[in-house]
């Protein structure tokens, strides 16, 4: 069977689409699927830092688009996650070294040797977006809960539409407490504008600035509830559709639960 | 010698809550006055406070002929309002309605551009006359149309309704709290952007942009018919 391509996307900088293709491309490897995380940021390179791979870089996906090395040259596997594999982006070219046309090429290689391949695609609406969702099958949109993420998520939506790619939504960074108080959008709120298929929903936590620093995937610590998420995100791609989405802050707990179907409490 | 046959230059009929006097505009005013006077003088106290119409036989251009009649008549019979008989519909509309309301509006004049679905942030839309849109308008969206824009659903991004510089032109959304609104000429920034429980519409209100509750104001339910627009 082919693999399915996921390009991770956002339009807007800094909402965390590294760290979400880190995290799911490390949670869908630890559910035994052979990925491929592929960063699509050519000149700008960041996911080979986040899975702490950055000293084990020799070929990276230009060399591969220039016939310079094999895909299975270019791929680092990953020690510590078995079936996790980096192809990293050039650090010295820029984005124009890469087209649609080059990228599919390769894009039909690497389907046939993973089961997932995920794709960081750069900040932007231009040429690097362009080839990220060019062969992509499917996309998660990342989006923090502020008006610009919120905005750009929405243009980025409309030309993924465009496409004929139909996006699911990732909000990221919540912070229940913000929230609770009325000062940061909802999840409903930037539902309300996006209104698509959400994937999932990811609380702010400060286990995820660690782990960036420290090259440990996010989804190996079980202390960390951003990991948390998207390890759910991960198995919700995986075929587990109707896992439920938790809401981050919102008290799951027993005699909580049992209070508001009782009507005692909101 | 007063020829008894000559027509009367002046008739007087009751009309509902007032007289309407009839009077042929082109006897010498003296003339027309001296008749008035005997035929006020016949209502005695019923002229006190009357409404008076004076109607020149259907002619225009005798306002000021008007004017001094009823102010005669006020001072020396202390009638009340005095004024011009109303204007009839002009012939032109009063055509165009016969034809709405007989062709049963199967020969549309409207040209309204419908849309059904979601506009996005960086999506422009233009339509030559009117936009209806069955959704919503997200902040970074643009709508400009030549006619009016109706959007059943959240109105949250930039419009311009009545372009380039018609200033009759309406704006209306079910949730209304756009970026930014334009109607003609005129530009609205900064309006309130709560949610609210009503459904609200923008027009042109004395230089200006004003927004209303659409049910309260309710623009277009005093038209004496349903227009084609």
């Amino acid at each position: 069977m082919e693999g399915r391509i996921i390009v991770i996307t956002s339009g807007k900088g800094g909402v965390g689409k590294t760290t979400a293709t880190a995290s799911i491309g490390a949670a869908l490897a630890l559910e035994g699927n052979r990925v491929a995380v592929v960063d699509m940021d050519i000149g700008l390179r960041n996911l080979d830092v986040v899975l702490g791979l950055e000293n084990r870089i020799v070929f990276n996906i230009v060399d591969v688009i220039n016939d310079r090395c094999t895909v299975r040259q270019a791929a680092i596997r990953d020690r510590r996650i078995e079936n996790l594999f980096l192809i990293p982006a050039s650090q010295s070219d820029n984005k124009d070294v890469l087209t649609p046309t080059g990228v599919k090429r390769i894009a039909a290689l690497l389907k046939k040797e993973f089961d997932y391949i995920i794709m960081d695609s750069p900040a932007g609406i231009e040429r690097g977006f362009e080839n990220s969702v060019t062969a992509a099958d499917e996309a998660l949109v990342i989006c923090t809960p502020d008006v610009s993420a919120v905005r750009d998520a929405d243009r980025v939506i409309g030309l993924l539409y465009a496409r004929s790619i139909t996006p699911k939504l990732v909000v990221n960074r919540i912070m229940p407490a913000m929230v609770a108080r009325g000062d940061m959008l909802s999840h409903e709120d930037v539902m309300e504008v996006l209104s698509i298929e959400l994937a999932g929903l990811v609380p702010m936590d400060d286990q995820v600035v660690i782990s960036t620093n420290t090259g440990v995937p996010l989804v190996m610590r079980n202390d960390s509830k951003a990991g948390q998420a998207f390890r759910r995100i991960a198995r919700r791609l995986n075929g587990e559709a109707d896992l439920p989405i938790e809401v981050p802050g919102a008290k799951t707990g027993l005699w909580n639960r049992f209070t508001h179907k009782f009507g005692l409490k909101k | 010698m007063i020829l008894d046959d000559d027509p009367p230059a002046v008739k007087l009929k009751g009309v509902g809550d007032g007289f309407w006097i009839t009077l042929d505009p082109s006897r010498p005013e003296q003339l027309l006055k001296d008749q008035l006077v005997k035929l006020f003088e016949r209502l005695k106290h019923l002229a006190i406070n009357a409404k008076v119409v004076i109607d020149p036989g259907g002619t225009e251009g005798y306002d000021d002929l008007i004017q001094n009649l009823g102010d005669f008549l006020k001072t020396r019979f202390d009638v009340g309002i005095v004024s011009k008989p109303p204007k009839k519909r002009q012939v032109a509309v009063e055509r165009i309605r016969q034809k709405d309301l007989n062709r049963g509006w199967t020969r549309h004049r409207s040209e309204v551009l419908m849309l059904r679905g979601r506009v996005r942030s960086g999506q422009k839309i233009e339509a030559k006359n009117h936009i209806l849109i069955t959704g919503d308008v997200n902040p970074g969206a643009q709508i400009m149309a030549g006619g009016d824009i109706l959007i059943m659903g959240r109105l949250l991004g930039h419009v311009h309704a009545g372009y380039p510089d018609n200033p009759s032109a309406i704006i209306l959304a079910l949730d209304f709290r756009p970026t930014q609104v334009q109607i003609g000429e005129y530009a609205a920034t900064g309006l309130d952007d709560k949610k609210t429980d009503r459904v609200e519409f923008a027009s042109v209100i004395k230089e200006g942009i004003t927004v209303q509750d659409y049910l309260g104001a309710n623009p277009f339910g005093r038209l004496p018919w349903p227009e084609v627009v």
